[in-house]
């Protein structure tokens, strides 16, 4: 009845991997699909190799991997989930969106894998707050440990005799400086609306810690309409109108790597991303990567309560899951497990990651010093953009958008978000 | 006759049984979900009776994409008819020589539409495009405007890529029309000295009716349904600058886990093409009958 139910879903999903039957005659042949979003510089091949070790030491189990670009797998994975055609194992950032999957019944609960041979000890602790809902695990954190920090081009920087900015007000010093120099301060492809909310929630943070957005999230003590989210809304402002971000940066995409051509052409100085693009850019612009790039983390406001050492980020970016409507369930958990062992952690490292293992050692000093800033972290605010329930997380990523854009007042983004968020309590 | 009509119903019956199926049973389908609160995963939705109706009449958003698809249509008729006239024209009266003219013109219309948008987004591009350096490079910095990201432009530099894609369809629907004029009423104008542009205008053009007819009604119809190009160049944005009927469902019941609503946006959209279409068809009869 259901699959009837969702012929439209299905015209528009078009091409749906879903788990495969097993064959009769054969050896009990199973087939997985694995679906993610690791499209560029080392992505594929890191997955790729998990799934050839795998499939050497289970020959009889079919797995087909399905990279899907970023912004394009996030609308793809909810129809198919919606369709009852998930695959067997996809990628899933935690918080809002994959509680929702929990509440469906869509997701299998990992707890009991996760404690057999404690292999839960081998994550982060942190890694698990996303993916824990009502004290039940329900991923495996595999990919990066990941947080916002400014990438910064260390040629252009010494050319203007700048240095990293401590404080907000030396940013904003920074920020003028470039842009009397014909240097875009900072590059952003805010089109899929997610680049600009770092700003937003780095704002936020430093303004008043992490409690404010809890809170507001959570309906108890305050809401979006809190002062400290209108504040943060006209500092954002305020760098709009200095001049801050790049001519045409509403517009420009993400994925295609628009702002990393700004940085490598030195058109922009600045980028404030998440240290996944540290990968990408190893393998896509090694020379850039070696000589010009370096990072610092966003910095302090004198006048805000939030501790300057909060980051905003995952532990574990991007967890592993498994669909309930997948057909082998224990063969799936024993791949994923694949995609984060000795071996796969080795090469991650290797390509500039920073797995959520405890007691993971680089001698890559890039990668050191993220691991150090995770570590000093005292709280890792998750993006909100996945915290939130969907909808919500829709009208956040829009007013984030229409501050950008100078077409919503830092007022009427806080009305408009907290409404959106009541109309889905 | 009564094998024939046997044999009519047999072979027309597939068809017919694949568009209950895929086509009337889903539209008939959103239409009730309209009527539900429903996040597209759950199994349980729960009633909402004309709560999403309600909502819809007050979206703004809404009543935005349904002005902006209404400019799609007056911009559409009035720049891509014009223009694919002409070009009919023109190639229809140079005879053999402007063959080629015809094939390269008919390029944008077998491009993949989401091609077609790529390859303007990067054209439209600030830094690396083709338009903004070279108007820098001339000094025409005034006119190097933000054409994707600023709202005031994004959906007119999206409607200008449209109509690039749309004309040579008009086009070879016209020139097919023209060819099939008799070339003996141009020697008899010609005999009675009539010029080029008096031809066109009183002999050519009224015997279009029929074609220009259809042409206004598949641009009507295309432009409320459209999504493609501005999908793959705004999303609907900036902040909904350039948002679409379709645009909106499609992010209601698919980025929002909002399925009733998305699916009141679609009867919406529906139920405006439909009697758009309807009207238009009936101008166009009573203009048949009259003529």
């Amino acid at each position: 009845m259901r699959t009837t139910h969702y012929c439209l879903a299905l015209l528009l999903a078009g091409t749906l991997a879903g788990c495969g039957s097993t064959s009769p005659g054969s050896a009990e042949r199973k087939a997985m699909t694995l679906w993610h979003h690791q499209t560029a510089g080392e992505g594929p091949h890191l997955i790729q190799q998990a799934v050839d070790r795998f499939k050497a030491s289970h020959p009889n189990v079919d797995v087909e991997v399905v990279p899907i670009n970023n912004d394009a797998y996030k609308t793809k994975i909810k129809v198919a989930v919606g369709a009852g055609n998930a695959p067997c194992i996809f990628p899933s950032w935690g918080g809002g969106t994959l509680l929702e999957y929990v509440k469906a019944n869509q997701v299998v609960d990992l707890t009991s894998y996760m404690s057999k041979d404690n292999y839960r000890a081998r994550f982060l602790d942190a890694a698990y707050t996303p993916i824990t809902f009502d004290g039940k695990v329900y991923g495996v954190p595999i990919e990066n440990t990941t947080l916002a920090v400014i990438f910064y081009n260390k040629a252009i920087f010494q050319k203007y005799k700048l240095s990293e900015p401590e404080t907000y007000d030396d940013l904003l010093q920074t920020v003028r400086t470039l842009k009397q120099n014909g240097v875009a301060p900072f590059a952003l492809a805010n089109k899929p609306k997610w680049p600009g909310s770092m700003f937003f929630m780095y704002l936020v943070d430093r303004l008043a810690g992490p409690e404010t957005f809890a809170k507001a999230a959570a309906h108890e003590g305050t809401s979006f309409e809190d002062p400290v989210f209108i504040e943060a809304g006209r500092r954002l402002q305020e760098l709009v109108r200095a001049g801050a971000f790049q001519e045409g940066f509403n517009g420009l995409d993400f994925d295609p790597g628009g702002t990393r051509a700004l940085m490598y052409s030195g058109k922009a100085a600045m980028e404030l991303m998440g240290t996944w693009q540290l990968s990408t850019i190893k393998s896509e612009n090694p020379t850039f990567y070696q000589n010009s790039l370096g990072f610092f983390p966003f910095p302090a406001i004198k006048e805000g309560k939030g501790n300057p050492r909060d980051i905003v980020g995952t532990v574990g970016d991007n967890f592993y899951v498994i669909s309930s409507t997948c057909k082998s369930p224990d063969e799936a958990f024993a791949l994923m497990q694949y995609m984060i062992d000795d071996t796969s952690v080795e090469l991650r490292a290797k390509a500039g990651r920073v797995p959520p293992v405890k007691g993971f050692k680089t001698a890559d000093p890039v990668l050191q010093q993220i691991l150090q800033l995770v570590e000093q972290a005292p709280s890792v605010q998750l993006w909100y953009d996945q915290y939130l329930p969907p909808s919500v997380a829709e009208a956040h990523k829009d007013t984030s958008q229409a501050l950008f854009a100078l077409s919503m007042t830092p007022e009427q983004a806080a009305k408009t978000l907290e409404q959106a968020a009541r109309e889905n309590k | 006759m009564k094998t024939q009509s046997k044999t009519a119903f047999l072979f027309l019956l597939p068809a017919f049984a694949f568009l209950i199926v895929f086509v009337v049973w889903p539209v008939l389908y959103s239409i009730n979900l309209s009527f539900y609160d429903w996040n597209g995963i759950t199994a349980s939705r729960h009633f909402a009776g004309l709560g999403n109706w309600r909502s819809l009449l007050a979206d703004e958003i809404f009543w935005r994409a349904l002005r902006n698809n209404v400019a799609i249509v007056i911009l559409s008729i009035a720049i891509q008819l014009p223009i694919a006239m002409g070009l009919a024209v023109l190639i229809h009266r140079g005879g053999r020589a402007l063959k080629i003219f015809k094939v390269v013109y008919y390029f944008p219309m077998l491009m993949s539409t989401v091609a077609v948008g790529v390859l303007f987004k990067a054209v439209y591009d600030l830094q690396f495009g083709a338009i903004n350096p070279m108007l820098e490079a001339i000094g025409l910095q005034q006119l190097a405007l933000d054409w994707l990201g600023d709202a005031r432009y994004s959906l007119y530099s999206v409607i200008a890529v449209i109509c690039w894609q749309f004309i040579p369809f008009y086009m070879i629907l016209f020139l097919a029309r023209l060819v099939s004029i008799p070339s003996e009423l141009r020697e008899a104008a010609a005999i009675d000295g009539a010029t080029g542009s008096q031809y066109f205008w009183r002999i050519e053009l009224p015997l279009m009716r029929g074609i220009v007819g259809t042409a206004i009604t598949l641009s009507l119809i295309g432009s409320l349904k459209y999504f493609d190009l501005i999908w793959v160049m705004t999303e609907g944005g900036p902040s909904h600058a350039s948002e679409l009927m379709a645009t909106y469902m499609y992010k209601q019941a698919f980025s929002s886990f909002r399925m009733g609503y998305g699916s009141a946006i679609a009867t919406a959209m529906f139920t405006i093409v439909m009697i758009t279409a309807l009207a238009a068809m009936a101008v166009g009869q009573r203009r048949r009958a009259e003529a």
